[in-house]
């Protein structure tokens, strides 16, 4: 097992990331690079199964060039999509941790699903009760053959975990019209399903995304992933849905800031749209805020609690209120109600406090 | 004024169009001359001159048509295309240009722009072609001593020599300078920054530190710009930012009818409401007495 390092997918470098590219902080500073996590050393470890595996774990898994450490890149370390087209194949299991205990891990890709070559990945990855599989499928390319390999690996997995959540992400999409995605959804929806009750293989937990690395879609469906594995995730969202209603809000979403993956949103359901949207006010926020990391003393370890507000022309507004280093809460009210921005204010510090409790 | 492809157009789009950078990919060959107005900063009125690149306009425009193009030129911005076959045959036709210019519009201003700075990813090989560029603009320009600037649609680069282009534009430049260092001193803020509206260039500031690396708001203009194009494909139109924390407290607003404005203060004894009624009292002053 590999920790992400400096390179792409592969060579360790022995310090464990939390996050690079553009980095949210509570005091403001923007750094880029490594950081170290609290606590535990430098470690490199090459030799398979000596780390043990998180308890809440995403696994990457397809073809090789199916576009997995493009996509886990794209979101974890801040690499442009163009960027990506050069990459090197994964060799080694890599890791890349979200907050909250969870982590990514981006498998190499494997051919043909058989034995011999699957040595290296023993069953028990597949083991325990918040452990999700991503099967990241190509549409571009052979679609028999990465199904073929699909059905394999989801056999295995169920062997030893019977409900493993199985979410398969239709990759590199991008340039497809709106008609086209649905109909390839569709059929490749048709497909598996089929498939799997011939094979009796257990499909009550299989899901499908439409992904391109070149817009917000990956960042969504890994949201939508991970919101199983959230730890107390029914507690967020009753919190959340509270403080909907308490205030007048559209809609609220706990934000991971490095990679733009949200934890947890209220039940009211989540456009792709408005979900893009935020995504982006999030990065113009950054960028913003670039201006100002020279105000930011260095290194500083208390969290400030940063609040940012966002108005549009019309009664539009987009509240953010920081909880920690590494997650923020993000508002979306268009009622105009009078006195309505400082109860917010407060109930929206109150939130973030809560979380801050919740989550570790 | 430049060769053919070299990115005329996309740059004009880009900054007084609202195009995205991806948008310009659709843009084709500009035909003769394509004119456009824009209002800058309340009574400028920028005419700017966008003449196609191809072999059979620029005939056209260095022979008949001699007169009327180069006639009453304010600013020449000639475009460089980095990728270029032939960089002897682009300065010849910049000499060319700068003759006629020379002949008709003696005071007229001319910026150089290298064009397409992108292809060139390392930073010290960008500053070195640039200046293998200054250096022999620097010998054939004569009388003109144009400016050089490395751009990219795809950074903030673009922005940045715009906005120095338009900053020589505004005809009471130094007196809003002014203005704004006091109302900076005035608010005890850090950094004043005023934006053009629509194009959102920088048209001036005034900072508390001694030196500023230049470019430094350039990439809130592009950021700000990229997101507004973003805001409109939900049907929102961005106002105004806020940002507030321990360390500092950021504003970006409305200001007058023709400008946005920038407000940094770091001080925590400045409660963020009294900087908000601090712009919105300056509003009227720089409004009415300045004109802008």
């Amino acid at each position: 097992m590999v920790v992400s390092g400096n390179g792409r997918g592969g060579g360790g470098s022995g310090v464990r990331r939390n996050s690079t590219g553009l980095s949210y902080t509570h005091d403001g500073q923007v750094y880029t690079g490594l950081t170290t996590e609290t606590g535990s050393a430098a470690d490199i470890t090459q030799s398979k199964g000596d780390e043990e595996l998180a308890e809440r774990r995403v696994l990457f898994m397809g073809m090789p060039r199916s576009g997995k450490t493009s996509i886990v890149s794209v979101i974890f370390d801040g690499t442009q999509a163009y960027e990506t087209l050069g990459m090197l194949p994964t060799v080694l299991p890599t890791m890349y941790p979200l907050m909250a205990g969870i982590v990514v891990y981006d498998f190499p890709g494997v051919d043909d699903y058989s034995e011999t070559q699957y040595n290296n990945i023993s069953e028990s990855v597949y083991e325990g009760e918040h452990t999700s599989l991503v099967y990241v499928v190509d549409s571009q390319g052979d679609l028999q053959a990465s199904l073929s390999t699909m059905y394999s690996i989801i056999r295995t997995a169920q062997s030893v975990n019977a409900d493993i959540p199985i979410n398969i992400f239709i990759n590199k999409v991008d340039g497809l019209s709106d008609e086209l995605k649905q109909d390839t959804q569709q059929d490749i929806q048709n497909k598996v399903m089929k498939t799997m009750t011939y094979e009796s293989l257990n499909s009550t937990f299989v899901q499908f995304f439409l992904t391109t690395i070149y817009d917000e879609s990956i960042r969504e469906a890994l949201s939508r992933v991970v919101r199983r594995l959230v730890p107390r995730y029914n507690t967020l969202e009753t919190i959340l849905n509270s403080f909907c209603s308490k205030s007048s809000l559209d809609k609220a979403f706990l934000f991971d800031m490095n990679t733009k993956i949200y934890l947890a949103t209220d039940s009211t359901p989540t456009e792709s749209l408005l979900y893009m949207f935020t995504c982006h006010t999030l990065a113009a926020i950054e960028e913003i805020m670039t201006l100002c990391s020279s105000y930011a003393p260095m290194g500083e370890e208390e969290t400030g609690m940063q609040k940012t507000a966002v108005m549009m022309d019309g009664n539009t507004r987009i509240f953010v209120y920081q909880v920690n280093s590494c997650l923020a809460l993000l508002c979306l009210v268009s009622l105009k109600v009078p006195r309505h921005d400082s109860l917010l204010d407060f109930n929206g510090s109150k939130i973030a406090k809560a979380i801050r409790k919740i989550l570790p | 004024m430049g060769r053919s492809g070299a990115g005329k157009t996309s740059m004009r789009s880009l900054i007084f169009s609202n195009y995205s950078a991806h948008d310009t990919r659709r843009l084709g060959a500009t035909i003769d001359v394509e004119h456009s107005t824009v209002q800058f900063m309340g009574d400028l009125s920028l005419n700017i001159w966008d003449c196609g690149g191809q072999h059979k306009y620029l005939e056209n425009y260095l022979n008949e048509q001699r007169e009327n193009i180069f006639g009453n030129v304010e600013v020449l911005i000639y475009v460089f295309d980095l990728e270029t076959a032939s960089r002897e045959s682009e300065y010849q036709l910049y000499d060319e240009c700068l003759q006629k210019l020379g002949i008709y519009s003696k005071d007229a201003k001319v910026y150089t722009l290298v064009h397409k700075m992108d292809k060139v990813p390392d930073p010290e090989q960008k500053e070195a072609r640039l200046e293998v560029y200054r250096r022999a603009l620097a010998e054939r320009s004569g009388m003109f001593k144009p400016e050089v600037f490395g751009t990219s649609i795809w950074d903030f680069s673009l922005y940045h020599a715009w906005s120095q282009i338009v900053h020589r534009l505004v005809p009471n430049m130094s007196t809003i300078e002014r203005h704004l260092e006091k109302f900076r001193a005035l608010t005890d803020a850090c950094e004043v920054v005023l934006f053009e509206r629509a194009t959102f260039l920088v048209v001036c500031f005034a900072t508390s530190h001694e030196t500023v690396p230049q470019g430094r708001f350039m990439t809130v203009s592009q950021a700000i710009k990229t997101y507004r194009n973003r805001c409109s494909n939900v049907q929102e139109s961005f106002r105004s930012f806020e940002i507030h924390n321990k360390n500092y407290t950021l504003f970006i607003e409305p200001f007058t009818k023709s400008t946005y404005i920038l407000v940094i203060t770091s001080d925590p004894e400045i409660e963020p409401a009294v900087t908000k009624a601090n712009i919105k009292a300056a509003k009227p002053h720089f409004q009415d007495k300045l004109m802008i």
